[in-house]
C-alpha cells in the first residue's frame, strides 16, 4: 500500500491505496467525486477521465493515483465557483454542446485548460484541441459552437 | 485493461536516489517518465512492473542547454514544453514539427522525449525525428558513469533500444550545423495526431555554394520502425535538393524500404505517402535552410 495526498477541488484527500490503484479511480471511489467519467474501460482514448493536474489536463486514466501524491488536481466539480458556472459551462447549456453528456466533464476540463493557453483559437485550432475527447453524440458541432461563443464573448470583453 | 498488482512506487528527487533505487535489486522495475505509452503497457498486462520508478521530480531531467555547438535536451522534457520552448533553433525545427502533434494535447502535457525514444513504438514519431537529426543519447548507469550512443545505434528495432535495464537515459545531444541548416518532421495517419501510418524526417545542410552537404532522412510507421533512408540520402548528397532530385530520391526511398498491403493501406498507397510525405519534409527543410520559411 502506499500512503497518498492529493488535493482534489482544494480539499486534501489521505489514503493508504493500492500502488496500482489509477487515479480516476482514488477521483471516482475514494473522493466520491463521480462527474469524472470512465468511457474506454482505461484504454486512455476517449478523454471522458480529463481532469487538471496542477492546472493541465491530463487524462486520469493514465496515471497511477500515486504518480499524484502531492499534487492538486481539479475536477469538474470545481469549476463551478460558489455554484455559479463558468462562461463554458453556461456555454456548453445554451449552444447544445452536450446531449447524453458521458462526454462533457472531460472535455470541460480540456477546453477549460485550452482556452487558458489558446484565448482566441481558430474553429480548426478548437477541433484540433478537441481531438483527445470522443463525443458520440453531438458530431461536436454544437461542442465547437460553445467554445466559439466563450471565444467570442471574451474578445468583445477585451475590446 | 487493469494493472497487475504493484509492490512499489517510488519517486526519487535525484539522481542518487535513483541510482539507489536502481540497486535495489528489485524485480520487474518499471522507470515510468511521462507514462502515456508504457502506463497502456502496464494496463494491458503487457508489463507487470512489481516496482514503479516515476521520475517526474527529478529536474536534473528537465531543461535545455546549448554549449559549444552542441544543444543538449533533457530526457523529463515534455512534448508541450518542446513545442513551447523557445530555446530551440529553427535548425531543429523538426523536434517541435513533431512534438507538436503527438497524440493529443492531453497526451502531450505528459508524455516525454526520453521515455518516446526508450519505448521506441514502431510508428512514434520521437524516434525518427532524433536518428533524422543525429541525435546523441546520453545514457547513465547506476554508478553514474555515463556513455553517449548515436541514435543510429540506439533504435535495434520496435520497442528495442540499446538501453540496459540498469541504465537511464540522461539527455539528447543536437549538433547544430548553423547557417544553412534546415529539418523538418510530417506524418500521416488515420485520424488527426494519430500514430502515423508513414512519418517522414529529414536534416539538411547546406554549404557555401548552395550544395547540400550533409543530408539524412527517416521514416518511421512501417514494420521496422525508425529507419533510415540511406539510398534516399546518396542520391540527394552533394545536389541542390532540386524537384528532380527528390523525385529520384523519393523512388529510392520506396524502393529500399519494405512496405506490405493490410487493412489501412495498400503498399502502393504507403509508397504514395513516403513520396509525398518525403517531398513535403525535403521542401519544408529546404525553405528552413535558406530562411525562406
Amino acid at each position: 500500500m502506499a500512503k497518498i495526498a492529493i488535493r482534489i477541488n482544494g480539499k486534501l484527500f489521505q489514503e493508504d491505496i493500492p500502488e496500482r490503484m489509477l487515479l480516476v479511480d482514488f477521483i471516482r471511489e475514494s473522493a466520491n467525486l463521480t462527474g469524472t467519467h470512465i468511457g474506454c474501460t482505461y484504454e486512455g482514448v476517449c478523454g471522458a477521465c480529463t481532469v487538471h493536474l496542477d492546472n493541465e489536463a491530463v487524462k486520469s486514466c493514465m496515471l497511477l493515483a500515486a504518480q499524484a501524491d502531492g499534487h492538486d488536481i481539479t475536477t469538474v466539480e470545481g469549476l463551478a465557483q460558489g455554484g455559479e458556472l463558468t462562461a463554458l459551462q453556461e456555454a456548453f447549456k445554451s449552444e447544445h454542446g452536450l446531449q447524453c453528456g458521458f462526454c462533457t466533464a472531460g472535455i470541460l476540463m480540456n477546453m477549460t485548460d485550452f482556452l487558458k493557453q489558446h484565448p482566441n483559437p481558430s474553429e480548426q485550432e478548437i477541433r484540433e484541441g478537441l481531438i483527445g475527447n470522443l463525443c458520440r453524440c453531438t458530431g461536436y458541432v454544437h461542442i465547437v459552437n460553445a467554445v466559439l461563443k466563450v471565444v467570442q464573448e471574451n474578445q468583445l470583453k477585451k475590446a | 485493461m487493469y494493472p497487475a498488482p504493484i509492490h512499489r512506487y517510488s519517486r526519487p528527487l535525484t539522481l542518487e536516489e535513483l541510482y539507489a533505487l536502481l540497486n535495489s535489486n528489485d524485480d520487474d522495475v518499471l522507470v515510468l517518465a511521462g507514462g502515456q505509452s508504457a502506463m497502456q503497457a502496464v494496463k494491458s498486462r503487457m508489463l507487470r512492473p512489481s516496482h514503479v520508478i516515476d521520475l517526474q521530480a527529478l529536474s536534473e531531467l528537465k531543461f535545455i542547454r546549448t554549449k559549444k555547438g552542441t544543444l543538449t535536451m533533457g530526457a523529463m522534457m515534455r512534448y508541450v514544453d518542446i513545442v513551447s520552448s523557445d530555446l530551440i533553433p529553427l535548425e531543429l525545427a523538426a523536434l517541435q514539427d513533431a512534438a507538436s502533434r503527438v497524440g493529443d494535447r492531453q497526451v502531450r502535457n505528459r508524455g516525454t522525449i526520453g521515455g518516446s525514444l526508450c519505448w521506441n513504438y514502431s510508428a512514434a514519431c520521437t524516434p525518427a525525428t532524433v536518428l533524422a537529426l543525429d541525435g546523441k543519447i546520453n545514457l547513465i548507469s547506476q554508478g553514474g558513469s555515463t556513455r553517449q550512443i548515436a541514435a543510429d545505434d540506439f533504435f535495434l528495432g520496435p520497442l528495442e533500444t540499446a538501453r540496459s535495464e540498469s541504465e537511464i537515459l540522461l539527455s539528447v545531444d543536437f549538433k547544430l550545423r548553423g547557417a544553412k541548416s534546415g529539418s523538418a518532421y510530417k506524418k500521416w495517419g488515420l485520424i488527426t495526431d494519430a500514430l502515423p501510418v508513414i512519418g517522414m524526417a529529414t536534416c539538411l545542410h547546406f554549404d557555401n555554394t548552395d550544395r547540400c552537404k550533409h543530408v539524412r532522412i527517416a521514416l518511421t510507421g512501417l514494420a521496422n520502425g525508425a529507419e533510415r533512408c540511406t539510398a534516399a540520402e546518396a542520391v540527394l548528397a552533394g545536389t541542390d535538393i532540386s524537384a528532380e532530385k527528390i523525385t529520384q530520391a523519393m523512388s529510392a526511398a520506396c524502393e529500399e524500404v519494405s512496405t506490405y498491403s493490410d487493412s489501412i493501406a495498400t503498399a502502393a498507397y504507403r509508397h504514395q505517402l513516403i513520396k509525398t510525405i518525403g517531398s513535403d519534409v525535403l521542401n519544408i527543410a529546404k525553405k528552413r535552410a535558406f530562411g525562406l520559411a
